[in-house]
């Protein structure tokens, strides 16, 4: 550990802690552009300037001052030092991030930075979360002297999801150092010269790509860019920043359980940026998940209970859905049933639904559906799975927590389903495909109860329909495929009369006269922790925004 | 979004007296990035000018990204992306030349060959239709004591006048 005197706080940092950090995690703002923590550091912006003491040359030992030139912030590290060259005899660093001449440094380089940058707020993506705005109004001039003529370098298109405007760039040049560490596809840099500096794609003379910014993970560039230089084609145009609530929430992309901010207005989620979580996903996430949330605002999404009449199925009340199913369920024998629950649903939605087969129904024969494996892509810094459940782990280990549940999945799961009579399938897995097994199997069924979210391939075949519920419209808790528990939160109410899974699972339970009564997905998760093996310390409270790691 | 990119139809190859070349050059060097600006240069002297092409062939040389080769190429004013004339003229128009009257062997330049002076973004705006000059500014050529001066491909003239000028022209083979 390192004791150091920042400002006027006497603070013990890590060794090899720079100053931004150090900084950071006292409330003390060092402004910086270039210097990301997932990141190499070029020192290229100077933004981050600071004012280190040393002793002074000539002067008698044990005097110190300020050095002769500042230094900055994020390659300025500090370590522990050996007793004889300690400063005052105990510091072993000195730090000012607030002197004359620091504040003087960042108001020029602020002017130097804002050289050729448009005053184009108004129309900016950015503007509202923009580091260039902020730092400016804390810490730059208030007026520009320069009058000379402005660079206009053209606006480009870069990829599938992104676009760049070259002129509010400040060239930083952390997307580049981005696709260069942690994709590892380097599809950018820097073209021509001095204040001519361009970010661009590789191009012809004529301006057609040799190569596109075309990686799954391109999305990140446009969150680490602190200007509105790199915009995201989903987003542009679409809301201001400071419009949309924000929901710490984790991407149900897949297995790797990425950290997210879901950002949402009443009508609908936004957009959906990564957040830090140093075990799992740093600071990044990849496009699949960046850009998959389109489902949870379409227009086809299921809203009310369907029930099949004459082969159509025909929309009904939620009374009705749930009547008709008691009929149907009350009359075959437990071993005719089979109960499965999906890895898209969180562990509180599974719980419940165990609990319904295993006490109410009285069916030890339980299934896990789920996405279809994809691939896995790996990165140097990142791997994105190819299980595209976000809740694999959970859900089955969830469904078999009772006594004597089975839990199928695969081939031996659609052979039960081809033999049983009745069979509820919570589903919830967006655009999935049958296969013709598993197509064949539910055909065979006499009466298929599917719960889902949008008119699927299962709901095709479904005699009852019932309208469920996306990642963003509940609470509740995945487990990823390294054992961590995470909450999910509600961010928007679900559309029409569809509701949150567990709830229509324990409607069904009542209507067939179980006891089956929880109020809200904490309750369920305070259960879980009670019945269910490793899972002690994962209720809702002990998770928080950090998520636990199950034994 | 146009997903369109670019189709290298003539995929560019070092012929073997180049490959011989390249292959004892970057030996010189511990790793192999830094042999780009040779390899640069040899690929220029074969191809004329750094087509996507031949940025692609010099990346895979180099095990590098084409965006690292397009990066330097872009920096450096003596690589060229785009046909030049068979003899590049550079003038020198940096202070001690330009005291030494350089524009008036610009000037002249401009007039005997019916050319404007190049862009480093638009090298036809400097080259004959013929396809023979290009024609751009420079900067120091590092003779100042023998301003004004060009250089035509790689040799050096010195002392210039008109006159002078349209002798080294009359003597450069067709």
């Amino acid at each position: 550990m390192a004791f150091i005197k920042l400002n006027d706080l006497e603070i013990e940092v890590e060794d090899g802690t720079n100053i931004v950090e150090a900084a950071r995690e006292h409330d003390i703002e060092v402004p910086h552009y270039c210097y990301h923590s997932g990141l190499s550091r070029p020192a290229n912006c100077r933004m981050c300037l600071v004012e280190p003491y040393g002793p002074i040359p000539g002067a008698p030992p044990g005097t110190i001052g300020p050095a002769r030139q500042l230094a900055t912030g994020c390659t300025l590290t500090v370590r522990s030092a050996p007793p004889e060259r300690k400063l005052e005899e105990k510091y072993d660093a000195i730090v000012r991030t607030d002197s004359e001449r620091v504040i003087k440094a960042r108001e020029d380089i602020l002017e130097f930075l804002l050289v050729h940058h448009p005053l184009d707020c108004p129309v900016c993506d950015q503007a509202g979360e923009c580091d260039l705005q902020d730092f400016s109004y804390r810490h730059g001039h208030d007026k520009s002297r320069y009058l000379e003529v402005k660079n206009v370098p053209p606006k480009k298109d870069l990829g599938p999801d992104v676009l760049l405007y070259s002129t509010r760039c400040i060239v930083c040049t952390r997307c580049i150092r981005f696709c260069d560490e942690v994709s590892g596809s380097g599809e950018l840099g820097l073209i021509n010269r001095g204040s001519h500096d361009e970010i661009d794609i590789p191009r012809s003379h004529e301006g057609i790509p040799i190569q596109l910014l075309d990686n799954k993970l391109a999305g990140n560039v446009v969150d680490i860019c602190p200007v509105g230089a790199l915009i995201s084609k989903d987003f542009l145009f679409k809301s201001r920043p400071w419009f949309m609530e924000k929901a710490n929430s984790v991407c149900s992309g897949c297995s790797v359980g990425c950290n997210v901010t879901v950002e949402y207005k009443t009508d609908g989620v936004y957009r959906i940026k990564p957040r830090f979580h140093e075990d799992i996903n740093q600071h990044w996430m990849c496009d699949d998940g960046r850009l998959g949330y389109h489902y949870v605002n379409s227009d086809d999404r299921l809203q009310l209970p369907q029930k099949r009449v004459d082969g159509e199925l025909v929309t009904t009340q939620w009374a009705d859905a749930l009547t008709l199913i008691a009929e149907n369920l009350s009359e075959v024998d437990a071993a005719d049933i089979v109960v499965i629950g999906s890895a898209q649903g969180t562990n509180e939605d599974n719980y419940v639904l165990q609990q319904f087969a295993h006490d109410v129904l009285k069916t030890t024969q339980l299934g896990l559906f789920g996405q279809l494996p994809g691939e896995e892509h790996k990165f140097p810094q990142f791997t994105i799975e190819a299980d595209k459940n976000p809740n694999t782990a959970g859900a089955r280990t969830i469904l078999g927590s009772a006594n004597g549940n089975v839990v199928l999945e695969g081939d031996a799961l659609w052979e039960k389903v081809a033999g049983a009579k009745v069979v509820y399938l919570v589903s919830g897995v967006p655009e999935r495909a049958l296969e013709d097994a598993e197509r064949e199997a539910l055909e065979k069924v006499d009466f298929l109860i599917a719960q889902d979210v949008l008119p699927s391939a299962v709901t095709e075949l479904a005699d009852v329909v019932l309208p469920g519920t996306t990642f963003a419209e509940k609470d509740g808790t995945f487990t990823n495929s390294t054992g961590w528990v995470q909450r999910i939160r509600k961010t928007i109410d679900p559309p029409g009369e569809a509701q949150v899974d567990w709830e229509i699972t324990q409607q069904l339970a009542k209507q067939l006269g179980g006891e089956i009564d929880y109020h809200f997905a904490g309750e369920i998760a305070i259960a879980i922790a009670e019945n269910v093996a490793g899972y002690g310390d994962a209720t809702h409270q002990n998770i928080g925004d950090a998520g636990i790691k199950l034994d | 979004m146009s997903d369109e990119i670019i189709q290298i139809e003539t995929p560019f190859q070092f012929n073997e007296e180049n490959k011989r070349e390249f292959d004892e050059l970057i030996g010189r060097y511990p790793v192999k990035e830094a042999a780009m600006l040779p390899t640069l240069h040899l690929a220029q002297k074969q191809a004329g000018y750094i087509s996507p092409a031949v940025m692609k062939y010099v990346a895979e040389l180099l095990e590098l990204t084409v965006m690292k080769v397009k990066d330097v190429v872009t920096f450096y004013p003596m690589f060229f992306e785009e046909p030049v004339g068979k003899y590049v003229i550079r003038v020198c128009h940096t202070l001690p030349c330009a005291l030494r009257d350089c524009k008036v062997v610009l000037e002249h330049l401009k007039a005997k060959l019916g050319t404007d002076i190049a862009l480093e973004t638009n090298l036809a705006k400097g080259t004959t239709d013929d396809g023979k000059f290009t024609l751009m500014k420079v900067e120091c050529l590092a003779s100042c004591d023998v301003a004004p001066v060009i250089m035509v491909n790689d040799d050096l003239y010195k002392n210039l006048t008109p006159e002078k000028v349209d002798e080294i022209l009359a003597q450069l083979p067709n």
